[in-house]
């Protein structure tokens, strides 16, 4: 299948059409690298498996449209009940716009609107290049003394148009010494074809610690790609894990670099897919000075016609001694039509390392089904019972204490959507 | 209450019952014995519905109805339990959490509510305290980690929350210490009532000494070759399997 081409003639027109501000140099800067890079396609390796032509095409057809951004700005509902369900400090971006009426003035936390202040690097990766040339404004936070409550982002999307693109990017900087716990919630409803493309920055300053939770419960159809860029400071910690419920065709691409001695981050995923579903998960951490350690942790559940892909790369650069890098890959698929890449990749450059990675795809165990049916509970509560003892323990670890209800109740509804009757 | 009627059973090729017949009335509790390989564990796992087990001739009746045509779940609903020679381990699913799930499974069948919360954990803990089951096995993942001996209380205490009309314990007593067994054997006795049959699947006469059989049926190579009362498990433990063999065979 031939894959879609972005119009940049309509980009243009787009990028032209928005304010002038803080943000114009860098819109331009990176729309001039999307014309000369384009977008990543399937013959790219990080791409092999996801093809970017639905959010090229939704794109196309947005830009052909106008590029209008849905007026109503923030949809009231779905904010209220994401907001009840997470007791936080919500900064809410609606259809690509800066929402701060949610948010609570707080001591420990200076934000900042892109639009006014100096704006975003270019980081000349095709999809944030995108973003930042679409970008109608963003948000720099610094978090420079522990809060009360977690500081939440939501970014939810509400579409009537037939297709739609919004475009979210924040940046967040932990200072030295601090802890601070972030959740990040992306959300969309709505009839008509959407594609949302979101960046995050989060530095984390010398000896600081981060919590941050990342909840992707979009609606089932809606096309997402989001890129967190994670740098550590000295002895610093990141503890972070996604949660991947919703979307169409979805891509994660988290990076970590380790450049200062000391750091540690653990970087955890769990994703449920059903019919229609193509959840992709890449990470990317660069041992580049030791000691240091990271640790991925990813676990799937596939049923229906579905593909998952997990790409997890460590590399230890050279000189990178007393590096500890860990990551696994589990998978359980309940249906033949299911299919699941999985690839952990070690790239090693350095002598005294400890690295292990290890995968695996299966079925549920037919003696723990059997052993649950004889107590009288039916295939499909069985199956549910199981798949959900799968999930439950990196439910459980959620790093940000304050999501661990929400997402528990999201996990059991969606394993209740994608365990039928028809479970084989 | 289970009318076993020549029944013939294999798994993969290999033929295991070979025209086994048995019948079981309420109130009443048979002890299967045989040695190993003679077709009591496939007896054991064919009447709750494993379909590892191929029945390839006979017929099983319970209650009046031809129990191989429901599925597990359904057996169990209607008041069959099996308990496991080997228990299996599900980490990350709370012991407490099924053995609700299982009794409002029942309950729903048989058109009654949910149980309440207070009055499930306050049952199970009686049961628990019978069996010198310490409470917090109801917070551990089902059996996970649990020792043998912890394993098989476990078994029954699901049968005493269950209350089923037919248990058929499979090789419950194997692998106890004594204290273990003494236990056990007081779960099961407290259970023996006038409206409900017990099956004790064993290979040793030892748990009989603490629960005590009406009937006692020997197996060997997949058919019950005799059937006596309670002597019969002494006299079996005195002269060994190869005893009933010879008598079989001659």
């Amino acid at each position: 299948m031939k894959q879609a081409v972005l119009s940049i003639d309509g980009l243009r027109q787009a990028v032209q059409s928005l304010p002038d501000d803080a943000l114009t140099a860098a819109r331009e800067a990176a729309l001039a690298s999307i014309g000369t890079q384009g977008l990543p396609t399937v013959r790219h390796e990080d791409w092999k498996y996801t093809d970017l032509s639905s959010a090229i095409d939704i794109s196309n057809r947005w830009l052909a449209d106008g590029a209008n951004t849905e007026s109503a700005a923030t949809p009231a509902d779905t904010v209220k009940s994401i907001m009840a369900s997470i007791d936080a400090n919500w900064l809410v971006i609606a259809n690509g716009i800066v929402d701060l009426t949610h948010f609570v003035e707080s001591s420990g936390i200076k934000i900042e609107r892109f639009s006014d202040s100096a704006a975003p690097l270019v980081m000349e990766r095709p999809l944030a290049d995108l973003n930042v040339a679409l970008l109608r404004d963003g948000l720099r936070i610094q978090i420079h003394a522990e809060t009360e409550k977690p500081l939440g982002v939501l970014i939810v999307d509400e579409t009537s148009a037939a297709a739609t693109v919004s475009q979210a990017n924040v940046e967040i900087e932990v200072a030295a010494g601090c802890n601070a716990e972030i959740v990040e919630y992306q959300s969309s409803s709505g009839g008509g074809d959407h594609y949302g493309n979101s960046v995050v920055v989060l530095k984390i300053g010398q000896a600081a610690n981060a919590s941050y939770v990342r909840i992707q419960d979009r609606r089932i159809g809606h096309v997402h790609t989001g890129r967190i860029s994670v740098t550590l400071g000295a002895d610093s910690q990141l503890h972070m894990a996604g949660y991947d419920l919703g979307g169409g065709l979805v891509r994660n691409d988290v990076d970590i670099d380790l450049s200062e001695p000391g750091a540690a981050a653990t970087v955890n995923g769990l994703y449920l897919a059903g019919d229609g579903q193509h959840i992709d998960n890449h990470t990317r951490v660069d041992h580049r000075v030791g000691p240091a350690s990271s640790s991925q942790e990813y676990r799937g559940i596939l049923n229906g016609r579905c593909r998952c892909v997990w790409n997890g790369k460590a590399i230890v650069h050279k000189g990178a001694d007393g590096t500890d890098a860990r990551q696994t890959n589990h998978n359980l698929l309940l249906s033949d039509k299911a299919e699941i890449d999985t690839k952990p990749q070690l790239e090693i450059y350095a002598d005294d390392v400890k690295c292990s990675h290890g995968t695996t795809v299966g079925q549920l165990d037919e003696a723990a089904l059997f052993y649950l049916r004889t107590r009288g509970l039916d295939r499909r509560q069985a199956t549910q019972i199981l798949t959900h003892a799968f999930a439950a323990d990196l439910v459980s670890r959620t790093p940000v204490t304050a999501t661990r209800d929400a997402i528990t109740a999201l996990v059991e509804s969606r394993l209740a959507e994608l365990i039928t009757d028809n479970v084989s | 209450m289970l009318e076993v009627i020549n029944l013939k059973s294999r798994v993969g090729d290999t033929e295991i019952l070979r025209g086994l017949s048995l019948s079981v009335n309420a109130g009443e509790v048979h002890a299967i014995m045989g040695p190993n390989g003679s077709g009591k564990s496939t007896l054991a796992q064919v009447i709750a519905g494993n379909d590892d087990y191929v029945v390839t001739g006979g017929e099983v009746i319970y209650k009046g109805n031809n129990l191989l045509d429901l599925k597990p779940e359904e057996r169990a609903r209607e008041g069959i339990f099996l308990g496991f020679q080997y228990p299996v381990e599900i980490p990350g699913v709370n012991n407490a959490y099924l053995l609700k799930a299982a009794v409002n499974a029942k309950r729903k069948h048989q058109g009654l509510g949910e149980v309440d919360a207070f009055e499930f954990l306050k049952l199970a803990r009686e049961k628990m305290a019978v069996l010198g089951m310490d409470p917090k096995f109801l917070n551990r993942g089902v059996n996970e980690g649990f020792s043998g001996g912890e394993k098989k209380r476990n078994e029954i205490l699901q049968m005493a929350m269950l209350e089923p009309s037919l248990a058929i314990l499979d090789e419950t007593d194997s692998g106890l210490d004594i204290d273990a067994l003494k236990a056990v054997a007081e779960g099961v006795n407290k259970l023996r009532h006038p409206d409900r049959a017990i099956v004790l699947v064993t290979h040793y006469q030892r748990m009989l000494d603490y629960v005590e059989p009406d009937f006692v049926h020997v197996l060997s190579e997949g058919k019950i070759v005799r059937s006596g009362d309670k002597t019969l498990a002494l006299e079996l433990e005195e002269k060994g399997y190869e005893w009933v063999r010879e008598a079989a065979n001659g």
